[in-house]
């Protein structure tokens, strides 16, 4: 995949999926019986997150790795 | 692989063509040159990972030609944080051929440095708008002030509608969530309290007067860019969506109706918008400096063409075109006075209160005052080049440009933003995980608001947690702290006759510890005066002077000149001389009044056989003051002693006493000898003094003081101080003082005054004063309001900040930073003149405060 932009959306959205799993991982595996909702929404907050931190990292490192 | 037309100026032959051509294809990582005589242009291509275009412009430059940059100054509109400060300048530095780009927030413009031919004027505008600002050329003049003052109604209209569908709905929003409490239940009605009808008042005020966050915010992260609006737009979203989840779906478990922050979400917006209707309303007001300035500009001019009188558009006045001018009325354009007299009031240009006469062969310059007398003027410089359009030029130069410390507020508002996010990540973590379990009283609730905390879970809790420390973590009041002083700052001194060619001329001037002046034309006036006239016994001083005067009139000698002028100013009539011969080296003999007359040195007195020892104590006397003295002899006996010297401008005593006051170090530094520069520094009151220094040698001297760790500031006039002026820290020229000069020097003072040095020192400390407190404030405000959001304070108290609290307090810190810099306004500088004072340089020629 050559195209920086869908390159670069790739990259942030795997890394906030990531980081949106680990959360739910954690909340499973944190030994409170956390409510679904708090589980799920805790996820989805960590997404939204996660995008807008590493949106702004992503693409403008890939747009300079691609003018290379 | 990238491909770039580089300009070259200075080749003449197809050799230059093969040299450049050679030197570029040798530059690690170009691939292919061709060089175009005819055009004076390079096509290159070259890999830009190895190699910048401004390598390739050092490459041509090292060889001899030149490489030409043009600048363009573009308004843009939009920004409204340091976040977009950073992002336009990323951006536009980031085209290949850009040298610069410094872009002003309060100003709402971008001076942008390039390669004409390597980048256009179009693609960058198109690269500003393509993150989603508007970017267009700056006007000059009046349409500038016309588009710029219907811009900045348009946004205040734009906001003060907002505030009007935010406010209103908002207030109803939280009538309706506090129904049930206190008096409520009686003056509300029950439907109020209905969440659905909520919903319905809150959507507005979210989309609506709140829909600008999310579009600006979009457009900024589909360039992988953020600013301040995202912090709203997650803010206010996050609040919104859960409220509208928990309304329309109250059994999907995020809290269910009990934990609706509809308040939360309409008054955040309404906090916002009204922060951000402040911000239009005040923005502009620390640009005010300017506007006064282009509103002096007359609109007509009334010319002589084809000997008849006709009114046209000032703008329309050629040089060369005789202006006749009324009492009362506005100068056109600058020129020389030809025909009558007057009395001009410049004082909104120089800042002198008294009017200054005007007669044949003066000066005028554009948009001063004519008081008394009708006069007619040959128009000299019309249009850009008026010294008003200088001086506006220079000012908004000075308002684009970035001070050191500003640099530094910026980087770290660009990347708060990310960290702030980062920051609301690891609140909502903690809080999830590890504080609602350890800390959650059902007790707790918002400071300033009875709505209770009892029913929100762990998710609600921790959300809205992370919601309210992305609001008040906003460094708005960050982005605007140092750019708005210095605005206000550089316009006081315009004001005031002082013009700092650039922010970072006011940060350094404010931190000077050492003035060096320049002795002749900046201390003194730069021509010898009469100063002493003592006569021998059997003469009468106005004689004596008369006399001399007679035998000088004739004489082209600027010491002779200074007798004649020093005679007339006593009220004297020297009369005329017959048989003047000047003697070279000695001085002059001639004949009046019927008597023979000697005045020069002692050798002229020992060759015509005059006993003049008597005389000799005093000569003596006055050449150690620094002064020349000259023998006279009236019909071969020694008649007295005249002396001129070059004599202290006015208020220099004044200006040097409270420079030392400052805590500042004065020197003196003249290529003249010793005796007469310690005799002028004793006069002003100057301690140091660096004598027989050739100019050359200036910006050495200036240099040694450097690097004993002072940042030195050099006050000069002339060509030759041109070096010393570029090597000081700051470079002060005097506005009457050289072209060059005031080219080289960061900070022109209009007038000839001197005390100017001591107003342009205060305004600088006073405007980085500003600066400080501005920072100290927003950084405390962000440095206390994070901790306070992210609940430090809950597991103690119970309470937390509401996010509609942090929206109120992140409006105010930039209200208060803007606040505190109209302050400035105010400041006044210890030497602001009092009507009725005498004024120097009546009638001499006007300053020319422009540089470029």
């Amino acid at each position: 995949m050559t195209d920086p932009a869908r390159l670069s959306a790739l990259v942030y959205t795997a890394i906030s999926l990531a980081a949106a799993a680990l959360f739910l991982l954690a909340a499973y595996a944190a030994g409170v019986a956390y409510p679904p909702v708090a589980r799920f929404g805790g996820a989805v907050w960590v997404f939204i997150l996660s995008m807008i931190i590493t949106m702004p990292i992503i693409i403008p490192y890939l747009n300079k790795r691609q003018r290379r | 692989m990238k491909q770039i037309t580089i300009p070259v100026e200075g080749m003449s032959c197809a050799a230059c063509v093969a040299r450049v051509e050679r030197a570029l294809k040798n530059t690690p990582g170009v691939t292919g040159a061709v060089v175009n005589l005819v055009t004076g242009k390079a096509g290159v291509e070259y890999d830009p990972e190895q190699v910048s275009v401004e390598k390739l412009a050092e490459t041509i430059r090292a060889l001899g030609y030149r490489v030409p940059t043009a600048e363009i100054h573009l308004t843009v509109r939009g920004m409204s944080c340091a976040a977009c400060v950073a992002r336009v300048e990323r951006t536009v530095a980031a085209l290949p051929g850009v040298l610069q780009a410094a872009v002003s927030l309060p100003a709402e413009s971008a001076r942008i440095t390039f390669y004409p031919g390597a980048v256009t004027p179009g693609r960058i505008k198109e690269e500003i708008r393509r993150l989603g600002y508007e970017a267009s050329e700056k006007a000059a003049g009046q349409e500038a002030l016309d588009r710029e003052r219907e811009a900045r109604r348009a946004e205040i209209r734009r906001q003060a509608r907002n505030m009007l569908i935010a406010w209103p709905l908002a207030i109803l929003v939280m009538l309706g969530m506090f129904r049930n409490v206190w008096i409520f239940p009686h003056l509300v009605p029950e439907f109020f309290s209905n969440t659905l009808f909520l919903w319905a008042l809150t959507t507005p005020v979210v989309l609506v007067a709140g829909g600008q966050f999310f579009v600006h915010s979009f457009n900024g992260l589909r360039r992988g860019a953020t600013d301040m609006n995202l912090l709203y737009a997650t803010g206010i979203g996050a609040a919104y969506l859960i409220a509208t989840i928990n309304t329309l779906w109250p059994e999907a478990g995020f809290g269910g109706k009990g934990a609706t922050f509809f308040e939360s979400a309409a008054l955040l917006t309404a906090f916002i918008v009204l922060g951000r209707y402040l911000e239009a309303l005040t923005r502009g007001r620390t640009s005010e400096a300017i506007r006064k300035l282009i509103n002096l500009q007359p609109k007509t001019a009334r010319v002589i063409r084809e000997e008849r009188e006709v009114e046209i558009a000032a703008d329309e006045v050629v040089p060369g075109d005789v202006v006749l001018v009324r009492p009362g009325e506005s100068i056109p354009v600058d020129g020389k006075v030809i025909e009558g007299h007057s009395a001009v009031d410049e004082s909104m240009i120089t800042g002198e209160s008294i009017p200054v006469e005007k007669k044949p062969g003066d000066e005028v310059i554009g948009a001063t005052i004519n008081r008394t007398g009708s006069f007619k003027f040959e128009a000299t410089r019309v249009g850009r080049d008026t010294a008003l359009a200088r001086i506006i030029r220079l000012v908004e130069d000075a308002q684009a440009t970035k001070a050191p410390v500003q640099k530094l507020a910026d980087f770290v508002a660009g990347h708060f933003i990310a960290g702030v996010h980062v920051l609301a990540l690891i609140v909502f973590l903690f809080w999830f995980f590890y504080g609602y379990h350890a800390f959650f009283r059902p007790d707790g609730h918002f400071i300033l608001s009875p709505y209770s905390l009892a029913e929100v879970g762990v998710f609600g809790f921790s959300l809205l947690l992370s919601v309210t420390t992305l609001v008040i973590s906003c460094p708005c009041a960050l982005g605007l702290a140092t750019p708005s002083a210095m605005m206000a700052g550089t316009g006081k001194g315009a004001e005031n006759g002082i013009l700092f060619k650039g922010a970072d001329a006011v940060e350094t001037a404010a931190a000077l510890q050492v003035i060096v002046f320049d002795k002749t034309g900046t201390i003194t006036r730069g021509e010898p005066s009469l100063t002493d006239v003592i006569p021998a016994p059997g003469f009468e001083r106005e004689e004596l002077l008369k006399l001399a005067a007679a035998a000088e009139k004739n004489s082209e000698h600027p010491l002779g000149d200074a007798v004649v002028r020093g005679a007339e100013a006593a009220g004297l009539t020297p009369g005329e001389a017959e048989d003047f011969e000047a003697v070279p080296g000695h001085g002059i003999k001639a004949r009046a009044h019927g008597r023979a007359i000697l005045l020069g040195n002692r050798r002229l007195m020992e060759k015509e056989g005059v006993p003049f020892e008597a005389l000799l104590p005093r000569a003596e006397s006055l050449e150690q003051d620094g002064k020349t003295a000259m023998l006279a002899a009236v019909d071969g006996r020694a008649a007295g002693v005249i002396a001129v010297a070059d004599t202290l401008k006015e208020n220099v005593p004044q200006a040097i006493v409270r420079l030392k006051k400052m805590g500042l170090r004065v020197i003196l530094i003249t290529g003249d000898n010793r005796r007469t520069a310690e005799a002028i520094a004793r006069q002003a009151g100057i301690d140091r003094v660096l004598a027989e220094v050739l100019p050359q040698d200036k910006a050495e001297e200036v240099r040694k003081l450097q690097n004993e760790g002072l940042r030195v500031a050099m006050v000069g006039d002339g060509i030759n101080d041109a070096p010393a002026l570029a090597a000081a820290d700051v470079g002060m020229a005097i506005g009457t003082g050289t072209d060059v000069a005031k080219e080289t020097g960061e900070v022109i003072l209009i007038k000839a005054d001197l005390r100017d040095v001591v107003t342009a020192i205060e305004v600088a400390r006073a405007t980085m004063r500003k600066v400080r407190q501005n920072l100290v404030w927003a950084f405390i405000y962000n440095s206390l309001g994070i901790p306070v959001a992210a609940g430090i304070f809950y597991p103690f108290t119970g309470l937390l900040v509401s996010p509609e609290l942090a929206a109120f307090f992140m409006a105010m810190s930039s209200v208060s930073v803007t606040l505190n810099t109209l302050l400035l306004k105010r400041f006044v500088p210890s030497f602001q003149k009092r009507p009725g004072e005498p004024r120097e340089g009546a009638g001499r020629p006007v300053p020319d405060p422009a540089t470029q």
